[in-house]
């Protein structure tokens, strides 16, 4: 039943076309929820580079996409920078940094010690953006000013779409173009055993280092496209809770693997928005979800699918090491 | 004043100590790390609440059925979540005890509500003079019993049959094995031991910092603690605990109140940077 390599590409196109046409004929909440899936699709790689790909367990993200977020609410409104071309890079960067920074105290820790750091970090910082008020207007929370390109001011969810899909869609490829170089081979390595990729010439400090720098500025620029598509960032919206949804993301998306990062997120931020009057509840999936997959399919939707691929073999199976 | 302050503080960390405890022993028969430990107890601290107030139990034998409860919890997650994922690597199993966590606390919020609820205490509320410093009963009691628990727990495995047994698992599955000693029966013995701690937790600090499903959130502090302590230590969680108790209570003395929130984290984040193995830990070395 494979459609030929012609008619696959006019699918592919006219799908790109209709997706990005969407803001014409959807409704304004569900392009604020595309944009969701998009941004949180960009921390759930980020995340996945660093835990899935490198084994290293970050329960901290939540404080990444923060410092992510103040950057981008701080330098527009009291550097006043306009460019997002010029603010996102800034604030991915910097949050790069601040994950450079966190990773070398963690390379002389190991599993679940990372977790503890990583989860202190995030609340740190959290207590940091609500106690530093001259900076980040503490509790009351700070106004993001709308985006500016040229003239163009990105004011609703609509214009924002051209934004933040852009941006993640150029992310996710060079992701998927960075875990298939010498780095991303280094971070499976490691993941799989620390001492053997050692003798096998990876120097661990760097890639390690690497990962952290890399996952943080991913989630630095989701960050900021965070606080343009939601225009009002406070503390709470980076609590703990925040970073260990994250981490249920990239577990029911499927760890080591772009393409499960952006299921997650899109299923986890869904079932947030289809059930948003029952919190409970959604915890409730949530945590389950956590424990049937981790028990029953440690590799997440994304392997399931590859599974199921790989048990009906197409013609060519070269296309499935993609993803 | 100082003097007080400390007391009060050691009040504080045997709650922690208790949560280190409950961790640790996990941790060294099983090498798992079980993020539940802290909604094992507010778990079992709603139990006893359905059953007092809801119920109309009289308390002793509603915190008799918390006690039951917080076994049969570590016993449930043992056999239910923990076991089907034995061979799993331990990154999985923390993954599993994390959403075990969401799970109870989103049970709980369900049940009884995200409301706080008074919980009532075994200890006279009147205050004791001990010499220089002044106790109140609560602190007292929480103290004497965490204390005569430790003792308990010592004796137990020092001395008897099944203790015993324990250490050697915890020592080497396999040679235990070849001992004839089930590893899997002492493997579920560990997590009930783990959960009644969880349980006397529980009826120590509920009447504290009152009932909620926010109560979970104490097993941070007993990471610390246990980290503070040198993890895997026993008697290092512990001195962890207490240590970690009289620092929160004594730290915003010198410093603004709100540093007192971040105390656990930053002596996470410390001892982890500067010393990983803690006050009493050893550092392992493992055989490639």
């Amino acid at each position: 039943m494979r459609l030929p390599e012609k008619k696959t590409t006019l699918v592919l196109v006219v799908a790109a076309l209709l997706f990005f046409l969407s803001p014409l004929y959807l409704s304004r909440y569900t392009i604020f929820v595309l944009n969701l899936f998009a941004i949180y699709a960009l921390v759930a790689i980020g995340l996945n580079l660093v835990m899935g790909y490198t084994g290293l367990i970050s329960a901290g993200h939540a404080g990444f996409l923060a410092i992510g977020a103040y950057v981008t609410a701080i330098l527009s409104t009291d550097a006043g920078w306009m460019s997002p071309l010029l603010i996102l890079p800034v604030a991915g960067l910097f949050t790069g940094l601040i994950g450079f920074a966190l990773g070398i105290p963690i390379l002389r820790l190991k599993g679940f010690y990372i977790a503890m750091v990583t989860l202190a970090f995030g609340v740190v910082v959290a207590e940091v953006a609500l106690q530093w008020s001259s900076l980040t207007h503490g509790d009351d929370g700070f106004r993001v000013p709308r985006a500016v390109l040229g003239g163009f001011v990105f004011d609703s969810d609509g214009k924002l779409f051209f934004l933040i899909q852009p941006v993640t869609i150029a992310m996710t490829l060079v992701a998927r173009n960075i875990v298939r170089t010498r780095m991303g081979r280094a971070f499976k390595a490691i993941r799989q055993s620390e001492i053997a990729s050692q003798t096998m010439g990876i120097d661990l400090a760097r890639y390690k280092t690497a990962a952290f720098a890399i996952s943080a500025f991913y989630t630095g620029v989701a960050g900021g496209l965070f606080a343009y598509a939601m225009t009002h960032i406070s503390p709470d919206s980076f609590s703990m809770g925040v970073s260990i949804d994250f981490i249920a993301m990239i577990v029911i998306g499927g760890m080591g693997s772009i393409l499960g990062s952006i299921i997650g997120a899109v299923v986890l931020t869904g079932i947030q928005h289809v059930l948003s009057e029952l919190p409970e509840v959604q915890m409730l999936i949530f945590g389950v979800s956590l424990i049937v997959f981790m028990i029953f399919m440690p590799s997440g939707i994304s392997g399931m699918i590859l599974e199921w691929k790989q048990k009906w073999p197409k013609k060519k199976p070269s296309s499935l090491t993609g993803c | 004043m100082i003097l007080q302050v400390i007391v009060n503080g050691i009040a504080t960390g045997c709650i922690y100590s208790l949560m280190a405890l409950g961790l640790t022993l996990i941790y060294k028969s099983t090498e798992h790390v079980n993020f539940a430990q802290g909604e094992m107890a507010m778990m079992s601290g709603f139990i006893a609440f359905t059953f007092f107030q809801i119920l109309g139990f009289p308390v002793v034998l509603s915190l008799l059925v918390c006690l039951l409860a917080s076994i049969a919890l570590g016993l449930i997650m043992e056999r239910l979540i923990i076991r089907p994922a034995m061979r799993a690597p331990h990154f999985n199993v923390f993954i599993i005890t994390l959403g075990a966590s969401i799970v109870m606390q989103s049970v709980a919020g369900l049940v009884w509500t995200y409301d706080q609820f008074p919980f009532p205490s075994l200890f006279p509320s009147k205050t004791f003079s001990l010499g220089l410093v002044r106790v109140d009963g609560v602190s007292l009691g929480i103290i004497v019993t965490t204390g005569l628990l430790m003792v308990i727990l010592y004796s137990f495995f020092k001395r008897s049959k099944t203790g015993i047994a324990m250490r050697a698992v915890s020592q080497s599955h396999t040679a235990a094995l070849l001992m004839g000693i089930s590893v899997k029966r002492c493997f579920a013995l560990t997590w009930a031991i783990s959960g009644l701690i969880s349980g006397v937790a529980a009826i120590l600090i509920a009447p504290v910092i009152f009932l909620s499903t926010r109560m979970g959130l104490v097993v941070i502090n007993g990471f610390a603690a246990a980290i503070l302590g040198g993890w895997g230590s026993i008697p290092g969680a512990v001195v962890g605990g207490i240590v970690l108790g009289i620092l929160e209570n004594v730290a915003p003395y010198y410093f603004p109140s709100s540093t007192r929130n971040v105390i656990p984290f930053a002596v996470l984040v410390g001892v982890l940077i500067l010393k990983p193995t803690g006050i009493m830990g050893e550092e392992r070395k493992r055989r490639v």
